[in-house]
């Protein structure tokens, strides 16, 4: 089983996937923002890093762009709802161009993230 | 229209029977935290209206949206989206009204939560919020 980060300044988000991995049996850390999710990182590097995109201080494109300049080896999953003029599949094709291994698109059912998880654990 | 008819904002409740069979125990935990989003939200955006802040509006709008679509609520869905978009132009003509609606629907919405969580059923038939302003 995997450590994982999962970033979202929305809680109820937060909880939901907190619970989804932690029954699947990973250990799991939260953060609220991406500077948040930085520090946690820094503190105790993990397997993974689920980042919500739209978040306040540092969204996740930075939160990416940051991580992956310093650990390109990070496996990072983004998760986005879309915002503004981007739809969730624009949003999160960018974040796919800044160094995200997968995306996930809200609103999402709880077996794509453990599927989408478990490749991205697997992955070399 | 049949004066007792009712409309309903749990439009779309497969969302949470799948969500109640793939979380099991922890789902209370989880919908009790939504609820919450459903109630409070709005009434940030509400603020963000009356201080004219457009940025806010957006993106207190952005997150309601992708809360009430991730539970069912899509009609609502479909009114943060609306407000999002208003915040994201710049000018919050209209919003005020639109987020007086959204606010009659958070309560009617965490009540049908509520009644889903505790195996009641919902009235039947019903009618989307759409039509029931008509």
């Amino acid at each position: 089983m995997a450590t994982i980060l999962v970033a979202d300044d929305d809680e109820s988000f937060r909880v939901y996937l907190v619970t989804i991995l932690k029954q699947a049996g990973h250990t799991v850390l939260e953060a609220e923002d991406g500077q948040s999710a930085m520090e946690r990182f820094a503190a105790s590097p993990v397997d993974l890093i689920i980042t919500d995109i739209f978040m306040p201080k540092m969204d996740g494109i930075d939160l990416l762009s940051a991580l992956l300049m310093d650990r390109p080896q990070t496996r990072v999953i983004a998760i986005s709802g879309g915002y503004k003029a981007m739809s969730s599949q624009l949003t999160l094709e960018m974040a796919r161009s800044f160094g995200a291994m997968d995306i996930i698109t809200k609103p999402f059912q709880a077996a794509t993230v453990l599927q989408k998880v478990t490749q991205a654990l697997e992955s070399e | 229209m049949n004066a007792h008819a009712e409309y309903q904002e749990l439009t779309d409740q497969q969302k949470l029977i799948d969500m109640r069979q793939e979380l099991e125990g922890g789902f209370q935990t989880v919908i009790r935290h939504y609820q919450a989003g459903i109630l409070h939200r709005p009434e940030k955006i509400r603020q963000a209206v009356r201080d004219n802040d457009a940025e806010r509006v957006s993106m207190e709008s952005h997150s309601m949206k992708s809360v009430c679509r991730q539970v069912g609520l899509m009609n609502m869905g479909e009114m943060a989206a609306r407000l999002e978009t208003i915040g994201n132009a710049g000018d919050l003509s209209g919003a005020e009204e639109l987020i007086e609606r959204l606010i009659a629907s958070s309560v009617t919405a965490n009540h049908e939560l509520t009644r889903f969580c505790t195996g009641m059923e919902l009235p039947k038939p019903f009618f989307s919020r759409a039509a029931h302003d008509e």
